[in-house]
This record gives C-alpha cells, structure tokens and sequence, in this order.
C-alpha cells in the first residue's frame, strides 16, 4: 500500500473478528498483543490502535486514525463526524426494548405516563422516546442492566441483545427493536482524501475478507 | 477565575505568531485587490438566521439585550457581509471583492481546531456568476495556504450541479433527492446501500461509485455519461477549465475532483472548494459558490467566496518542525531619555524604556535575558551605547 495507514481497532467483543479480517485482508495483526495500546503490523504496513470500542469514533474524527472498525451501536451513541463507508456484517446484535415479562409491554400493555428507562445507550434510548412521544427519565448505568426492572429501578431497559439469552435469564422479554447493529468501517473525511489510495484499497479488501 | 469552556487566552508570544498569521493572509488578499471589512459580533437575530443552516442555528449564540430586543453572535462572517452588501454598497459596481480576518462564535463541543471563539479570514467575490470568479476564490486559497507556509496542502474541488444531475438521472427529486445528497456528503455507503434497498432505485451502484470517486480529467470522463441534466454537463466542464487554469500555475497536481464533497447543503449552490494538509484530520479551509444568500436579502446577485480558520493554520503550523528561533521583541533598550527612545522608534525599531530605574548592570542582565541586541543609557547629556 502507498501510504502507512493507522487503524482504530476496537478491544472487546470484536476484537477477535476484526484481527481475523484485518489479517485477511493483508494486514498482518500480531497474534499476542497482550495489553499494548498500539502495534505495527508484522509487515509493517499498518499501524494499530487497541482502543475501547466506545473511543473508536474519536479516534478517527480527529485523524488521530484514518479510520477504524466499530459497532454500530456506538456510532448511535456519539455524534462524530465520520464516513460509514462499509458494513463489515460481523458482531451483528440489535439495540432494543426490553421489559419483565410479566409487566406485559411486549403484548401490548400501556407504559407508565412517565417512563423509567434505564440504558447504557442514552442517546439512542433518549431519541427513540422522544420520537413516539413519551416523556421518559433515562438512567444511565454502565453495566448488567437487565438487573434495574427486576429491582424496581426502572420500568424497561434499552440494552444490546445477541442471542437474547441474558433476557430469557432474566425472565425478560423484547418490547421493541430500535435498531440491528454490525461492525462498520469508518474512514476520516480528510484522510479519506490525503491517503485515498490505500484506504480504497483497504476497504474493498475489507469488504472482499468477510465473504 | 476560570475562563468558559471553548475560548481561551492568547499569550504574548502566541499572539504574535496568530497576528503574523493574519498578516500573512491580509497581504495575500491586498495582493488580489480585495478590501477588508468588518462587521459588529453581534446583532439582530433575525439577520443572522436569514443566512444560516439548521446546524449553524442550532449552534448560535442567543441573547437579548436590555429592552427585549432579540440579538445573537454571528458564526461566521458571510451571511453579515450578505447583509452589509444588501443594505449600503447595493450601489457599488460589480463585482465587489471584500475581505475580512474576524472572529466567529458557535456554541460546539470544544475541540481540537473547534472552539467556541474562533478567527476566520475568508473573502468574498460578489457579482460574477462565471468560473473565473470559481477561479480566483480556489487559486487566491491556495497562495494563501502557500504564503502561511503550507505549500503541501491539498485542494478537492466539486460542483454539487454533478451530484443533482446523476440524481435526477437516476429518477430521484425532491426529498429523497436531499436525503440522498446528505448521505453522499457523509460519503455514508452502508445508509447509501439502505436507501437503494428501500427506494428500489436502478443503477444505484454508480450512485455509490460516484461517492467513492476521486480523480481529475478521469472521473470527470467516467461521470459524464451520467449526467443528464445541461446544469451538470456545465458544472463538470466548469471543473475542466478549473483544471486546465489550475495546470498553467502548475498546480494541477495538488486539485483533485471529490463529487462527494458538498459541504453546507443549505447554502453552496454550485462549485464547492476545501483545502488540507495530510497530518490533520479536518480541513484548513473551504468556501464555494453560494448564489441562493443574498437573493435572501433582496439583492438579487451571484457571489463566491472562501474562508480560512487562523487557528487551524497554527494547529498546522505547530506541528511542523518549523524553525523556531526566540523572537526578537525588542530591538533597543533606553533608559533616561524620551527623545533617545523617541528618535529610535522614529527608525521604525521596536524600543523599550526602563520604567524602573535601573541600574546599568540591572540594565544589561535584563538586556541580556530578554535578548535584546542594543541597549542605550542617557546620562547627564551623555547617551552611551552598549551591546549586553
């Protein structure tokens, strides 16, 4: 490739999948990267950086990274500026509403006039209630989730769901989808520009990688 | 006391370096015969909107003033130059070329090369509807870039006539036209493949291509048997002589066509310009044809124009190993006389008067520290004259 490209890669869930394209794609990925922040691909052609998933978009809106691999999910939650440019179909999940069973939401039952969502995913949570109009206080929590509608901290949750799994434990069930979300390439506009060759480059590989 | 998020201090030493910055850019538009003009920070709200987009809308700076009168910050200096030219030089022969070196105010997440205070140079040239006026904004941008020191920057220039046209083309209007436009100007392939699956639009594969697309004379050859529309065969034959000028000033290899680059949907009618250095990731300057703003203010004229954010240049600049010397402040210390140090200033040196009373030896040390090249002590009529 013509210019050396620095790649936001996200540590995590993806994380295996995206090294698996990558290499596919030419890039050599080192197989242990144990805690590093950052590697040089075997090759040299490509520079890594190992981020949290939710740090990607960042990372390449100021160029800090030409461009990057990150769900879907977390380009709904920040508002970067960056170019979508290929859906790379792995990590698929979907972003939904989700409730106890036994409240009966998902067959049809009325929300509370005032409706306790709690969420990882403010912003998408936030946009989707206020779209159908329902005045809503959204709880932010960092983690198990699932855990606030059976202890009374809220009336539904807005959370990521694969397999449904975690829900079913939970004796909960799905309310709505708000949206079906799978790992995306996102490019710099600017770089997209200054290193146009090799990115093109890299994303018709990228794209070519997952077939 | 601790400033507001989003604007800052300038220093000293800092601010001389943005203030050559400036003149730097000032020279260059005295050199393309423009004028500079300013306009106040503030006024009537209802002026301002009747310039800006959405985002820029939401992004104003609102106030009232003490008898309810409803004010707001400008954003940006070519909706009030809009306003200026309508209102006092609708007299003026045309075309009018008038610059500005002003700051702006949007409320934004403060950024790296965005903050809520910022400066911008740009200029305006208002009253030629064709490409040598296309010309002279993208070229007078480039030498600007050149005299700040940043001869490596990059141009990609478009017509958004292009994208309309293929559009049309492809039997898109109105709103879905719009949509479409902005997931283009986001070069976002994933929702571009959405709207095709949704909209059952043919041949949308080129639609893609097309925002994928970067080149000169080659993609302007792939394009045109898309375009359908007189406007877009126009627009791309705009780019070519573009190109070709551009080629003269042996410049050709810095241009290259984007068609995906719109900008500000709501304002650029047709030719759309922005310039960048490889090592940051956001653009250092743009501008365009914005025929639709000062029909808005019931001057029914066509106009160009380009701006240039100062700080970004210094984002630039910083990151370049650029030689940086101490700067010389002051060329001569005095101490005991106004005339001395009145006859000095009058040879155009930048002169320092001792308002402590110093000592001689103080007088040196200072010189010393301050690296200042001369010093002049008056004594009893005597001035004696000592390299520290």
């Amino acid at each position: 490739m013509s210019d050396r490209l620095t790649i936001a890669v996200p540590k995590g869930a993806l994380y295996e999948e995206t090294a698996r394209r990558l290499r596919a794609a030419g890039i050599a990925v080192p197989k242990d990267v144990g805690r590093r922040l950052t590697v040089t691909s075997d090759d040299g052609a490509a520079e890594l950086l190992l981020l949290r998933p939710t740090d990607v978009p960042a990372y390449v809106e100021f160029g800090a990274a030409d461009c990057g691999i990150v769900g879907k999910d977390v380009l709904w939650e920040t508002d970067r500026s960056v170019s979508e440019v290929a859906d790379l179909g792995f990590g698929a999940c979907r972003l939904v509403v989700a409730a106890r069973r036994a409240d009966g939401y998902h067959e049809g039952a009325r929300y509370p006039t005032f409706l306790r969502v709690a969420t990882k995913f403010k912003r998408s949570a936030q946009t989707y209630f206020s779209e159908r109009d329902l005045p809503c206080e959204i709880i932010g929590l960092h983690g198990s989730v699932e855990l606030s509608p059976l202890v009374g901290l809220s009336d539904v949750i807005v959370d990521l769901v694969a397999t449904g799994k975690t829900l079913r434990e939970h004796d909960m069930v799905v309310v709505d989808e708000i949206g079906a979300s799978t790992a995306r390439l996102v490019v710099n506009p600017v770089r997209f520009r200054a290193k146009y060759a090799a990115l093109r480059e890299l994303i018709e590989r990228l794209e070519n990688a997952g077939v | 006391m601790r400033l507001p998020p989003g604007v800052r201090d300038w220093l000293p030493q800092e601010f001389a370096y943005k203030r050559e910055i400036e003149e730097i850019i000032r020279r260059v538009f005295r050199t393309w015969s423009y004028a500079e003009v300013l306009t106040p920070s503030f006024e009537s709200e209802e002026a301002l909107e009747r310039g800006l987009g959405e985002k820029l809308m939401q992004q104003t700076f609102r106030f009232t003033d003490p008898l309810g009168a409803s004010l707001a910050l400008r954003t940006e200096m070519t909706t009030p130059i809009a306003r200026l030219v309508s209102a006092r030089l609708r007299n003026a022969t045309l075309p009018l070329r008038l610059s500005y070196v002003a700051t702006g105010f949007r409320y934004e997440e403060p950024q790296l090369g965005r903050m809520r205070e910022f400066t911008q140079a740009g200029a305006e040239l208002i009253g030629a509807p064709g490409v040598d006026a296309e010309a002279e904004a993208l070229f007078m941008a480039m030498e600007t870039l050149d005299a700040a020191g940043l001869r490596d920057a990059r141009f990609d220039i478009n017509n958004a006539a292009i994208v309309d046209g293929v559009l049309e083309a492809a039997g898109l209007h109105g709103e879905n036209l719009l949509r479409c436009k902005h997931l283009i100007a986001d070069r976002n392939i994933v929702a571009l493949r959405e709207f095709e699956r949704s909209h059952r639009v043919s041949q949308f594969a080129t639609i893609r291509e097309l925002t994928m697309m970067r080149g000169r004379e080659d993609v302007i050859a792939i394009v045109r048997p898309l375009c359908k529309t007189p406007q877009s065969l126009a627009a791309l034959d705009r780019l070519e002589q573009i190109l070709d000028r551009a080629r003269e000033l042996g410049w050709r290899e810095r241009i290259n066509i984007d068609f995906a680059l719109l900008r500000d949907l709501a304002y650029y009618t047709g030719f759309v310009f922005e310039g960048y250095i490889a090592d940051l990731g956001f653009s250092l300057c743009g501008g365009g044809r914005y025929d639709g703003l000062l029909p808005r203010f019931g001057y029914d004229v066509p106009a160009v124009g380009w701006m240039v954010g100062v700080e970004r240049i210094l984002l630039a600049l910083e990151r370049r190993d650029v030689d940086e010397r101490p700067r010389n402040e002051v060329d001569v210390l005095v101490s005991g006389s106004d005339t001395v140090a009145a006859a000095e200033r009058a040879k155009g040196l930048k002169v320092r008067l001792d308002v402590l009373d110093l000592s001689r030896e103080e007088l040196l040390a200072y010189a010393r520290h301050k690296l200042i090249p001369r010093v002049l002590i008056a004594r009893g009529g005597e001035v004696e004259e000592i390299a520290p």
